[in-house]
């Protein structure tokens, strides 16, 4: 089949411009394959993560109950409100590693394996028909920990005697935290081996799914305080806890839905980004095309082409390079889909069931890919092909006529500069459009490259704040509770220790007067003046010493209750016993839910547990925390005193584990985001690329007679380089000023997402300078191929221009 | 376009009538065309003679619709063209009129052939394997069929020259425009390239060309000489049909 000579002349130039054309489908294929991996990615999340979360019955809620059988768990399953119940015994204890350390594990054992009906765990692998002394280890747990079916596995109870046990099963579990994410080992055992360890063979456990409106929080709440009146008190069993699973998340809903679902939010925008940017650089692209064939256009329409066909040559040309894009694209998003769903599979636990490429997403990159480019091409095609035959063909070439706007007249008034630098500065600024267009790219690039740093910056400062609140070199849980003087003895008895704190932790609920309770929370017995907490007071002030009535409450308190703040009463309600306080102060949120401090001597008094700690805090000095080592070291130190003492057999934790997991979370979603930052600006340097070769076309004339007049290559080059260079200054100065809100959308979109706070927004100043040496490389990158195309241009050529 | 397709009734071609083009510049308005007017026949070879800057090119523009006047009327085959808006001048010229530039003005991607075959592409003209045969045989007349696979830039400028003539031929038009085509060609080159049009004038071919070269204007039926905007000299040579040199 012949190919009709206008189509053959675009391909020919595609062929022939290769590199052009290569970097033009690059820089579309970048932004169609970022939507693509976004939305396909988000597909398998929803399919296999949230899918299947559903598809295993998640609960509603989580009773923890004092010891009940079956039969509690029947009667509350035949109430109206509930749809279904699943008792379980939780227990945590501790196990050998093959390192040979003693580390923790969660215990979980059923009534009968076979019918589970709430958060059901699958078989991986053996079997979950488990006799005494058998155990079946959730998959992430066992593969971290090198475990698998066959192997035995030795657990230690509390009171330290040892149970050999052998793994029968691999289980994958999708309602408990991923071992990658908490550090903690989850199993399945049968009632009968928790009763062979000593336990009673009772459940402590109780999950519920509520038959109506199941993702209504405030409904499911009311349920369980429902199950608490209506069967748990009247059959006397005690509610411990009663909690919704997850991270904030609504009841029913995977723990991570809510953040995993703003992450990809903020994913898609920025994918958003990369196309809208990508398409500018085929608005300039196809521009640097049109002007370098103004003639061409001027001879064809000399010789019968008429505008449409002129107009359909260019927008052929913009469809191969989206068709390419899309041949690029659409394999690429794919493969990258499948490395983001890998990663989230890795780190939450969940399978990705079939790797294919959604209709919708397809539908959507082809929109976006082909339409866009499309679309916006239009634009520089329509009006550059208005241009007359006349001026085509002899008048294109020799300069736009100087239009003179205030920024021209500034240029004009600058003198003492160089002939070769006020001839690049005034080629700045005379063309407005593409400049602008230009700047705009860049312009986003920056602010996005240095938002993202100043995401990091929030986060960071963020976790410092958070951090106040946990100002300890190390910290050791005290189950059940010691005398406070006897833990705090035994801490300062290793050596270096400066400063001991013990703390008393129980949960209450405010008791309102229409005889309501709210929502539990944590009441913390500490003393007025402890070194390891510096609470960031936002109203009133801390606790003094001898207060008896006054509290301080944190913000993530009077998020929950609105009416409280300083001066208010509050009812506290534990157990039985209710005492009203007078809220003294109100502390920042720090990602512990909501909580009342009071003084050691109140503690006792609400929960008639005097003088007792439930932890202690210890650090080596009291002005700095401790290096990491230290703090390691003094963590395990803590450990084997505490458990030679007879105190407690808890692990230890430090202030530097607490936050480098925190840290390495958000470092990969900043890498991520780093990423998508610097593939923008690739294309806005690409963008640049193109501004300043069709600069140089129009300006061959000039140049030439730069070069008449006895400029060198050198000089040549200098100009455009410094009109490179200039652009890219005045983009770090808009993407300096644009980066101060648009920092402050993303890491406020970020920390909402990730941890459900607000947002103390920190401006990057060192991700502007980084910003603006990477603009300045752009700048040059950018003008070397069009400096040196200048810089080879002769004088006989520009005489053939005419 | 029923103006454009009108059969010619009467043997005056091409009808000028009070042409006046005035450009604005900055340094104020330049007359390049002072009240031209005359008359071409079909089948004649004019020369439009005169110095650089005297307003040929100009008025070359003005009679193939690629620059539009200020005021006068330029009527080509009937066809009253300063009356058409942009597009239909292109399909208007794509069928009636063929041009050559100074410098060829080739697309420098395509193969000859394809330079060939580019106005039929543009006009609907010779579909299919006529278009190639055609455009071949076009190649042949201009005595380069050999390069025919070639791109412009792989042949002389003489080569260049004699392509964009059979370019011009394309679409049969009855009108050849040529815009000082051998300006850019040595002398044996500019020859060969008038023995060309010679040719075209014997097959009945209107020819007009914009020329400061005395031996052009020799061999044209008529010279109309222009300076400084205005015709100073309308001349008919004795030879009223240039034969081929051979």
């Amino acid at each position: 089949m012949r190919i009709p000579a206008r189509w053959m002349k675009v391909l020919k130039e595609i062929w022939e411009n290769k590199t052009r054309s290569i970097l033009v489908v690059l820089s579309l294929a970048i932004g169609v394959a970022t939507v693509g991996m976004i939305n396909t990615a988000a597909i398998y999340v929803k399919r296999d993560l949230f899918g299947a979360f559903e598809r295993g019955n998640p609960a509603s809620l989580h009773m923890y109950l004092s010891p009940f059988d079956e039969g509690v768990a029947a009667a509350v399953e035949k109430m109206r409100d509930v749809e279904a119940t699943q008792p379980r015994r939780v227990k945590t204890i501790k196990f050998l590693t093959e390192a040979g350390e003693w580390e923790e594990i969660s215990l979980n054992a059923f009534p009968d394996y076979e019918d589970i009906q709430i958060n059901i765990p699958t078989l991986e692998e053996g079997r979950l028909s488990l006799s005494v002394r058998e155990i079946a280890i959730e998959r992430q747990s066992a593969e971290a920990l090198g475990l698998r079916v066959g192997d035995e596995l030795t657990l230690k109870n509390d009171d330290d005697r040892l149970f050999a046990v052998r793994v029968v099963g691999i289980v994958h579990d999708l309602y408990v935290m991923p071992y990658e994410l908490l550090g903690s080992a989850t199993a399945f055992l049968s009632m009968d081996t928790l009763a062979w360890m000593g336990d009673p063979s009772q459940y402590n456990r109780l999950d519920i799914i509520v038959s109506e409106m199941r993702s209504d929080r405030d409904h499911v709440l009311s349920v369980g305080e429902k199950i608490e009146t209506q069967v748990l008190t009247p059959a006397r069993h005690t509610t411990y806890r009663t909690e919704i699973p997850g991270i904030g998340s609504d009841p029913g809903r995977h723990w991570a839905e809510d953040q995993i679902n703003g992450l990809l939010l903020i994913f898609q925008i920025m994918g958003v980004m990369a196309i809208l940017l990508s398409s500018g650089l085929v608005v300039n692209t196809i521009s640097a095309i049109i002007i370098q064939q103004i003639k061409q256009i001027g001879i064809m329409r000399a010789i019968g082409a008429v505008r449409r066909q002129i107009v359909g040559m260019y927008l052929f040309n913009v469809l191969i390079f989206t068709i390419l894009g899309l041949l690029v694209a659409i394999p690429l998003g794919l493969v990258g889909a499948w490395w983001l769903a890998s990663f989230a599979s890795n780190f939450a636990n969940f399978d990705i069931q079939s790797i294919n490429l959604p209709l919708q997403v397809l539908g959507l990159q082809v929109i976006l890919g082909l339409m866009l480019p499309l679309g916006v091409a239009m634009l520089p095609v329509l009006s550059s092909t208005s241009i007359s035959v006349y001026d085509a063909i002899y008048q294109y070439g020799i300069g736009t006529k100087g239009k003179n706007g205030f920024v021209d007249r500034l240029l004009i008034r600058v003198r003492n500069l160089t002939p070769p630098v006020l001839f690049s500065l005034r080629n700045t600024f005379r063309n407005k459009a593409r400049l602008t267009f230009t700047l705009v790219t860049l312009t986003l690039s920056g602010a996005m490259f240095i938002s993202v740093f100043s995401t990091r910056a929030s986060l960071s400062s963020q976790i410092d704040e958070i951090s106040r609140y946990l100002n300890f070199d190390a910290a050791i849980a005290v189950p059940g509770g010691s005398m406070r003087a006897t833990v705090e003895r035994e801490a300062r008895r290793i050596e270096g220790v400066n400063v001991v704190e013990s703390w008393s932790v129980d949960s209450a609920t405010i008791q309102y007067a229409d005889g309501r309770e709210s929502e539990q929370l944590q009441v913390i017995g500490l003393p007025h003046d402890a070194q390891t907490i510096d609470p960031l007071l936002v109203e009133g002030r801390w606790l003094a010493m001898g207060e008896s009535l006054g509290v301080v409450i944190n913000e993530d308190l009077t998020g929950v209750e609105t009416a409280v703040d300083v001066g208010s009463e509050i009812t506290l309600k534990v157990g039985q016993k209710e005492q009203t306080y007078v809220v003294v102060g109100v502390v920042s949120k720090h990602l512990s839910g909501a909580r009342v401090y009071m003084t050691p001597t109140m503690f006792g008094r609400l929960t008639n547990r005097y003088n007792q700690a439930d932890s202690v805090r210890v650090r080596l000095d009291a002005n700095v925390l401790s290096a990491p080592k230290e703090q390691d070291l003094l963590g395990a130190q803590l450990e084997t005193r505490f458990e030679n003492a007879g105190i407690s057999r808890s692990d230890s934790t430090t202030h530097y584990a607490i936050f480098g997991d925190f840290t390495d979370v958000f470092d990969i979603v900043l890498i991520i985001l780093i990423i998508m930052a610097v593939l923008l600006a690739v294309v806005g340097g690409l963008g640049l690329t193109g501004t300043l070769s069709i600069n140089v076309l129009e300006r061959t004339r000039e140049i030439g007679v730069l070069r008449a007049v006895g400029a060198s290559n050198t000089s040549v080059r200098r100009v455009v380089l410094t009109e490179g260079v200039v652009i890219g200054f005045v983009s770090w100065v808009l993407g300096a000023l644009l980066s101060g809100p648009a920092g402050l959308v993303l890491a406020a979109a970020i920390v909402t997402a990730m941890l459900k706070a607000e947002l103390s927004y920190q401006y990057s100043f060192p991700g502007l300078l980084i910003w603006l040496v990477v603009i300045g490389v752009i700048g040059v990158l950018a003008s070397l191929g069009p400096a040196q195309r200048a810089a080879s241009l002769t004088v006989r050529e520009v005489l053939d221009y005419e | 376009m029923t103006n454009a397709t009108a059969t010619i009734l009467t043997g005056n071609l091409i009808q000028i009538r009070n042409l006046v083009k005035v450009y604005p510049t900055t340094a104020g308005d330049v007359k390049a065309l002072r009240d031209i007017h005359f008359d071409i026949e079909k089948g004649e070879f004019v020369a439009i003679y005169g110095k650089s800057g005297a307003g040929k090119s100009t008025l070359i523009n003005m009679i193939t619709g690629i620059d539009i006047p200020t005021s006068g009327e330029v009527i080509v085959d009937q066809v009253p063209l300063h009356a058409m808006d942009a597009d239909a001048l292109s399909r208007w010229r794509g069928e009636h009129v063929g041009i050559v530039f100074q410098f060829f003005q080739l697309i420098p991607s395509l193969t000859l052939i394809e330079n060939i075959t580019l106005p039929m592409d543009f006009n609907n003209t010779y579909r299919g394997p006529a278009q190639v045969e055609r455009a071949l045989a076009l190649l042949d007349a201009v005595g380069i069929a050999e390069h025919a696979f070639k791109v412009p830039a792989k042949v002389s400028g003489g080569q260049q020259q004699r392509v964009a003539i059979a370019r011009a031929l394309a679409n049969d038009p009855k009108v050849i425009v040529a815009d000082e085509p051998t300006g850019n060609l040595d002398s044996t080159t500019a020859a060969g390239i008038l023995d060309v049009f010679s040719g075209l004038v014997r097959q009945g071919k209107t020819l007009i060309v914009a020329t400061h070269d005395e031996e052009i204007a020799r061999r044209a039926s008529r010279v109309i000489e222009i300076s400084d905007g205005s015709i100073v000299s309308v001349k008919k040579n004795s030879v009223e049909r240039v034969e081929p040199v051979a």
